[in-house]
């Protein structure tokens, strides 16, 4: 290697060695310490003490708890994630017709993604008391409002609510990418016939399918660790109907100190994450339109 | 992917797609036609989303009594501005948990701005022995969740003693993190390389042509990290929550919840306060989106969630 090539490699690992310690310190030697601390029984305190796949077994096999936050977990993410998406999508196919005040309504809609989620949760406590506003305007209908972050049937529908409240981040995602499609597909299609309906369908959709597809993953890998608002709001409760993977694990290790078992925890999150990604990849192939495959 | 990020930009001007390229309104698509059933469903939909807001800014404005009584209404009938400055005079330590965030997120800030830069114009520009390699290590670490790592953490800043400090929420910051440094190096990559072999034949050494040359032409990018990741920090809950349990030393997202949670049973939690301090939590946020949106639209998200939450 020539001396200035080799005096090159030097600066690199100088100007990267941020991230390359931050990476060992931070990263890797936690991980690594994450699994030996998860094959041990540990408080943190008095020295741990080796007990092998004991944690997981426990957890699988015994622990009535997880298997109902890894259930709350999967049907959060499961209706949060597409319903926020397709509201998103909803959204931004109307701005993207010839809107008056378009800028207006997409503020307006924009506006919840801004608030932090430690205020919304605030304000999802006010809106959703028995008789906050929300039970107020179903009263008007004469529909009778359940109480909802107090009943087990309505506390995670409740959660749900306050993720799609933010569905403004996708709509304008959604909007930004509908305005690159090109308008030749739509005069195309007008001149063959194709109404509004078949045009979102046909042309609209498939040409989003590979933001909606990525905003689906970075949706589900999030909503699986959801965490602040259910420790504002619910604590878990009532009776664990709204207990969730995260708050459980942060509950095992910062209030309880069981820092092996929670540790297990966080590697069986991780593993159910990773499941969710790849079954989201594998039904890619036959909904996510990518142009190249075309040309 | 340039012209759909700047068509979404709001500063400049969009292009509309009726008027301009149709020049008579008959002749405007059949998808893109408004109907008045289009207009109604966008007032009523921003009317929803809207109305939490209102309803908080309606709680903060209220007496005591009014929250006592739990007798407020979704628009404001009375109007306690007086309550804005009350947040900072009563024994609520707000201005406290509004200066603590602000030196947290400061902080965090800085380091991601200075290592980010640093690192990612390594990746994208410096010929080195086992880049390659490391860099798909930077890109797999983007998928191992932060719960993994949470627990030997938080032991070894316990080690160090930095328990109940601010440095756990800071100091990680300087050393980048895989999403920034990938930002980074992809838009070094798309500046053209006769830039930096000019300024080499110049006799300008890496550091010089990073300071001098690189910076400035990466302040898009860097703005950009910089509001993320103040974003990130400003409303973070659950790294102050696991590091601060002093009341003095929590910033502004967790001290609103703290106000709430440890209110006397028998004394609800002063509401209208709690919902100014959501305000001034939320009014930051809004200013920073507000000034940095032209930034965030100009880094090319293309498939990405990036700009937006």
């Amino acid at each position: 290697m020539s001396k200035l090539r080799r005096r090159e490699a030097l600066w690199f690992y100088l100007f990267a060695s941020p991230w390359i310690i931050g990476f060992v310190v931070f990263l890797l030697g936690p991980m690594i310490a994450s699994i030996y601390i998860s094959l041990t029984d540990w408080d943190s305190f008095t020295p741990p003490k080796f007990v092998g796949l004991e944690n997981y077994t426990r957890l699988l096999t015994e622990d009535p708890v997880f298997w109902k936050a890894l259930w709350n977990t999967f049907f959060y993410a499961a209706i949060s994630v597409p319903l926020g998406l397709g509201i998103g999508l909803w959204l931004a196919n109307l701005l993207n017709k010839q809107v008056r005040l378009r800028k207006v309504f997409r503020t307006l809609i924009y506006l919840p993604t801004l608030v932090p989620l430690v205020a919304t949760a605030m304000i999802f406590k006010m809106v959703l008391a028995p008789s906050g506003p929300l039970n107020d305007v179903l009263g008007v209908f004469s529909i009778p409002g359940p109480s909802w972050l107090l009943e087990s049937i309505w506390v995670k529908p409740a959660l749900i609510l306050l993720s799609v409240w933010g569905a403004g981040g996708a709509t304008v995602l959604l909007l930004a990418a509908m305005k690159g499609i090109p308008r030749e597909l739509y005069e195309a299609a007008e001149v063959d016939g194709a109404g509004p309906f078949r045009q979102f369908w046909s042309i609209t959709f498939p040409q989003l399918t590979p933001i909606i597809f990525f905003n689906l993953i970075m949706g589900l890998i999030g909503a699986f660790q959801v965490f602040s608002q259910v420790y504002i709001l619910t604590k878990g409760g009532p009776d664990n109907a709204s207990q969730m993977m995260v708050p459980l694990l942060f509950n095992e290790a910062f209030s309880f100190y069981h820092m092996g078992y929670a540790s297990a925890l966080s590697w069986l999150l991780f593993a159910v994450i990773l499941v969710f990604t790849l079954l989201a990849f594998r039904t890619a192939r036959r909904w996510v339109f990518y142009e190249t495959e075309v040309k | 992917m340039a012209t759909v990020i700047s068509a979404a930009a709001p500063p400049q001007q969009e292009p509309e797609p009726g008027p301009e390229r149709t020049p008579s309104r008959d002749r405007v698509m059949g998808v893109f036609r408004a109907t008045p059933f289009t207009y109604a469903t966008l007032i009523i939909v921003s009317a929803v989303l809207c109305v939490p807001l209102v309803f908080v800014v309606s709680i903060a404005l209220s007496s005591d009594q009014t929250v006592n009584a739990n007798t407020f209404t979704i628009l404001p009938r009375e109007f306690h501005w007086d309550n804005f400055t009350r947040v900072f005079s009563t024994d609520l330590p707000m201005q406290r948990f509004l200066l603590n965030s602000v030196i947290i997120s400061t902080g965090a800030v800085i380091g991601q701005v200075l290592s980010s830069g640093l690192v990612g114009y390594a990746f994208a520009r410096l010929r080195a022995p086992g880049k390659n390699a490391l860099f798909i290590i930077v890109l797999a670490t983007m998928m191992i969740p932060a719960q993994i790592t949470m627990i030997p953490q938080f032991i070894l800043f316990k080690e160090l003693g930095w328990v109940n400090t601010f440095l756990p929420l800071i100091v990680p910051n300087f050393f980048s993190n895989a999403f920034n440094v990938f930002l980074v190096r992809q838009f070094v990559s798309r500046l053209p390389s006769e830039i930096d072999e000019a300024a080499m034949v110049d006799g300008l050494g890496f550091f010089g042509i990073y300071r001098r040359i690189m910076l400035p032409m990466l302040s898009p990018v860097l703005i950009a990290i910089g509001i993320f990741t103040l974003t990130a920090t400003w409303g973070d809950f659950m790294g102050p929550l696991i590091y601060l349990n002093d009341e003095t030393k929590m910033p502004l997202a967790l001290g609103v919840q703290y106000i709430t949670s440890t209110s006397q049973a028998l004394q609800a939690p002063p509401w209208n306060l709690v919902m100014v301090g959501s305000i001034l939590l939320t009014l930051p946020m809004i200013l920073v989106y507000y000034l940095g949106q032209r930034y965030l639209y100009e880094m090319d998200i293309s498939g990405g969630s990036a700009g937006v939450k």
